[in-house]
This record gives C-alpha cells, structure tokens and sequence, in this order.
C-alpha cells in the first residue's frame, strides 16, 4: 500500500514536472520544434514505464527459504501474463532479505530468491533475455522496523521495469 | 561433539578444552604457553623508566609516560595482568643506571609479579635512549636485554617496539602491534570501508565509493585489499592495490558477485559468482583473472576461506536446507560438513594457526560467536552477551579474533582473546560498523 502511494506520488510529480518543462519551452521557444518533440514523446514513455512498475507486483518469502510461496503463485502469474502481453517491458529482478542472519549469505540468498522468480516466469512463457538478476541482500529493506510484520515485507523479489 | 545448549557448562569447559595443538615455529623459547589449557592472564610489573640523564630533574615525569604506553600495548593483546605501580615494593633508586641490573626479586613474587619489565631512559635534544630489561621473576632470570632509540616525537613507536620485544621473547611471535582492521562504515544509504590501527587509532578511509559494500579482504602480502562494492548497479568485486591505490574490478559477471579469501600466496580470490544461475564458488587468478569453479552444488555456497596451507577451503552452504559450515579441498573434492549444533552457521574464518574455524551461529535468538576444529569436533562458544555478534576474524597469530557486535542502539567492533576472554571494544558507533577483517602485519 506504501509503496503504491509512493509509486503514485513518484507519477504524479513526473508529470507535474514534465508539464512544467513543457509550458515553459513553449513560451521560450516557440519557433523550435524539434525541442518539443521529446517533451511530448517523454510523458507518454513514463506514463508507460510507470504503468508497468504498477502491475508488476512484489512476492514475498519465508525466512531464509527462496521458494516461490503458494501465496505468490497468482501474483507471478498475473506478472507473467503483463510481460507476455507487453514485450518491450524488460525487468530486473531485485532479490531481498530480512535484516536478521549474516549479510554476506544474505546476499546470496537474496540472489537465489531473484534467480527462483526468473526460473518461474521463464516456465510461464517469460524469455529469458528480458530478465536480468541483481541481489540487495538485507540492505534495502522496504520496512526499516524490526519486527515479524516489517522482515516478513522486506523478504520479496521485486520486478524492477528497466528504463 | 558437545552439546551446546548449556551455557555454563560449556563456559566452565573453556578453560579445560581449548586445544591449540600446532607449534610456533619458532627459534626463541616460549615462555607463556597461552594456548594452554591452563591459560590465565600473566602478571606483569613495568615500572617507571629511569631517567638517567643529566638534566631528569626537568623531565620527571617522561619514564612514567613512556612505562604508561608500553603498559597500554601490553594490555592490548588480552594475554597481561598489568600490576599497578602503587603495588610495588621495590623502590629504584632515581638517576642511578646500577638499579636496571639489580633486582631484588622477592619484593616481586610477593606481590604476585610473574614478569618484571624496567629501563634506563636517556633523553636529549636528538631523542631518547631506552635500556630495557625483562625478567622472569620466579626464575630471577634476565629474558630480554636490549637498547631502543627514537627522535623525541617517537616515543609511541618505541613503547610498541618493547611490547613487540617483550611479546617476541615471552610468547615466540611479536604479537599484532604492527596490524589494522578494516571494516564496512554504513550511513543511511551507503557505505565505504575504513581500516583502525590496532590500538584503535588512526582511523582512515580506504574506499570513497559510497555504495552498498561489502566483505573486505586483505591479501597475506598486506598489499591488497578485496572487497565488493555496488557503486555501478551491481554487486561486483574489486581488488584495491594498497600502495598505488589504484582499484581494479576483477569480477562483474551477471548476478551476484561476491569477494571471499585470498589464498596464502595471495595469487588467488575466492569468489561466489551466480553466473551459471547458481550461487556457487569460484577461485580467481589475480594476475590472469582466470576463474576455475569450485562448487557445482544446487544450493547456495557462500563465504569461503582457505586453510592456512592453502590446502583446503571452509565455506557456507545450505545444501542440507539450512546454512551451514563445510570444509571442502582446495580442489573443490571431498566435501564435508563441520558444524550440526544449531541451523544457522555462517560466516567462517581459519585460524592461522590451522586448527580452529571461528563463525557465527544463531543461538537463543541472537547470533553468537563459536569456534570448532576443522574435523568438527571441540565445539565452542565464545560470545554469550545480548547481541548479535557476527564475522569473526583472526588476527595474524591466531590468538585474538575480531568481530562486529550490534544491539539496536549500538554498534561495536571488539577484539577478544581466542578463548572468547578479555573483550575490548575497537571501536563504537550509532551508525552500523560491520564485517571487520584483520590485516596481516605491516613493516
């Protein structure tokens, strides 16, 4: 829900900024065209990058277990249906961990669990190309809490759409 | 294979398990055997430098000064019960060179002086003179006899070249006055690795990435530092030159690239590398970067470290289902695993001296420090307070280990004995200091 918000505050800014800019290369150079061009190819591009970063939806994991959950099921499914239908949407997958246990195997395990949602999504018809792997470990925690609540949000896989 | 879940009991067995059965190699005689079972702290008197020279009156206090900082590098390396002065009941004469040669024993045993360490000091304008003896108070024999020189502003060096001399003669090895620590320094969303001087001074900066880092490790040779870093994106593994300060990036392959030791030679990184989709292990030429795969298991494999005669590799893996430590030859053959207490073991170190492997371990809801020998026999804890204590590190004589300890509030990189005794705390932040690594030693 937070990071819908943030995701939504993020849209909302891009376009305000993108408006801005806008109105003001119109005034300040109207004759030019070519430099409107890509203000208003810009907007429809993020629109679109923003839109996918929204339907792809993070998993979550069991402590130290890269196994994609019964409960993620759906939402690999419903992420692999987005990438199938549009294909020039290319991801990373960024693997996480709790903050509890050893950084370095953190690390590891924050990879392996990047690697298990790839195997997934390539099984649902994903290529293989499209998706690349990066692990973060325990040092980009979603919730900086310590708590059963915040570790179980912080252990996820989530689907980076490559700008 | 001991039980662990009896704290107490396992602490009373400190003192009658810890086996060090591995020689120093060494021409000197070894007078306090630390390693033994019996080991205790050893009672050491250093009594104020006698200032021999002409002009003393002026400069009373600079012998006192002078013992004071040799005390404080005795004290560092955990195995010395400093006396205090106010104890001693011998009285040197001031000014008089004959009382460095004449000890009157007994006022020593009595007050329970194992060592006795005393020195003439002569200082003028080109620096100061030191004419130090050591004694063996129960035997009444002279053990070091030596002269020190050093300009005035010297005088730091001079106190940590006794303790060497001291160290050298009662224990076989000059002890690691002349070593750093390096560690990871994290603040709010980056981090770069900082090394401390043993005495935990002259902290300094040795990256300036300013990125997620991670896993420093120095080279034997003390010329190299290697470590990961995500200053571009990704998880790669870079190897500093210590000297030219020129970083190279040796590993940047897809996925996740993770430093682990460098072989004894120094000629070889391990590394654990995802680019076949598996986390598994990886030896790296330094100089042709060639990578040889170690580990082909379908797990995570993680964190390895070379025995001291290169001649085998303990490292992480859960390929039982949880992490664990095993030990594998350098070869990546006849792998087997070490540790069964507990289901989650990570992080290993291998003493220098061959026969110990430290790690962490979850116990009791924390993460603790133990450490166990390399056929996984002779278990043992050696952190107990409530914190997590996490990568151990062996400092270059096997006999102190380094590791980080965090609570919520703080965050501390501390030195013990390698018995789990005589803690002290290197340094303390609020921010995180993690993943400490000791150097070799530096000339």
């Amino acid at each position: 829900m937070k990071k819908k918000m943030t995701l939504m505050g993020i849209f909302v800014a891009v376009l305000g900024l993108m408006m801005f800019s806008g109105c003001a290369e119109k005034k300040a150079v109207v004759t030019d065209s070519t430099a409107q061009q890509p203000a208003a190819v810009e907007p429809a591009k993020t629109d679109a990058l923003t839109a996918a970063q929204a339907a792809l939806q993070d998993i979550n994991f069991d402590f130290d277990k890269s196994n994609i959950r019964e409960d993620a099921r759906q939402i690999m499914k419903a992420n692999a249906d987005f990438l199938i239908k549009n294909k020039d949407v290319n991801i990373i997958i960024e693997g996480h961990c709790d903050e509890r246990g050893t950084a370095e195997y953190n690390m590891a395990l924050g990879e392996r669990r990047a690697q298990e949602a790839k195997k997934y999504l390539i099984n649902l018809g994903v290529a293989s190309a499209r998706m690349k792997t990066v692990s973060y470990g325990e040092e980009r925690p979603l919730d900086p809490a310590s708590n059963e609540e915040a570790w179980a949000k912080n252990r996820r896989a989530h689907f980076a759409v490559v700008k | 294979m001991i039980r662990c879940k009896k704290i107490n009991l396992i602490k009373a067995c400190f003192i009658i398990i810890v086996i060090f059965f591995l020689p120093v190699a060494s021409a000197a005689k070894i007078y306090i055997d630390i390693d033994s079972p019996a080991f205790q702290q050893f009672p050491i008197a250093v009594t104020d430098l006698n200032n021999i020279s002409p002009d003393a009156a002026t400069a009373p206090a600079i012998g006192a000064a002078l013992a004071d900082e040799i005390k404080k590098y005795l004290s560092l390396t955990g195995i010395f019960n400093i006396l205090d002065r106010r104890s001693f009941l011998e009285k040197i004469e001031p000014g008089n060179p004959e009382t460095l040669e004449k000890v009157h024993f007994p006022d020593w045993s009595l007050i329970g002086a194992d060592f006795l360490v005393r020195g003439n000091l002569l200082h003028d304008v080109k620096g100061i003179t030191v004419d130090c003896r050591l004694y063996d108070v129960t035997r009444g024999d002279k053990l070091l006899s030596k002269k020190y020189s050093a300009p005035a502003a010297g005088q730091k060096e001079l106190a940590k070249n006794i303790a060497s001399d001291i160290m050298l003669a009662l224990t076989g090895d000059e002890g690691e006055f002349n070593t750093k620590i390096a560690f990871i320094v994290k603040s709010n969303q980056s981090a770069d690795i900082q090394a401390i001087d043993y005495d935990g001074e002259n902290q300094h900066k040795i990256t300036g990435h300013q990125a997620i880092m991670m896993s420093p490790r120095w080279s034997p040779d003390g010329k190299y530092l290697a470590f990961t870093s995500f200053r571009d994106g990704a998880p790669h593994v870079f190897i500093k030159n210590l000297r030219t300060g020129v970083e190279k990036k040796v590993a940047a392959f897809e996925g996740l690239n993770l430093s682990g030791a460098f072989s004894p030679d120094s000629k070889r990184l391990l590394l654990t590398l995802s680019k076949e989709g598996i986390e598994d292990i990886y030896a790296l030429d330094v100089d042709t970067l060639k990578l040889r795969r170690l580990t082909h298991s379908y797990s995570i494999d993680v964190s390895p470290t070379w025995s001291p005669d290169g001649s085998q590799i303990a490292f992480v893996s859960n390929r039982s289902g949880d992490p664990q430590i095993y030990v594998m030859d350098a070869d990546g053959n006849n792998v087997r695993r070490i540790t069964f207490e507990g289901n989650y073991n990570t992080s290993p170190a291998w003493s220098p001296r061959g026969n110990r492997i430290a790690y962490e371990g979850r116990s009791g809801g924390r993460y603790q420090i133990f450490s166990i020998d390399a056929e996984g026999n002779n278990l043992l804890q050696l952190t107990f307070d409530n914190a997590d204590n996490e990568s151990p590190s062996w400092s270059p004589s096997g006999r102190q280990i380094v590791y980080s300890s965090k609570t919520h509030s703080r965050s501390r990189i501390c030195i013990m004995n390698a018995n789990g005794l005589n803690t002290r705390i290197l340094r303390e932040a609020a921010t995180p200091l993690v993943m400490p690594a000791w150097s070799p030693r530096f000339k």
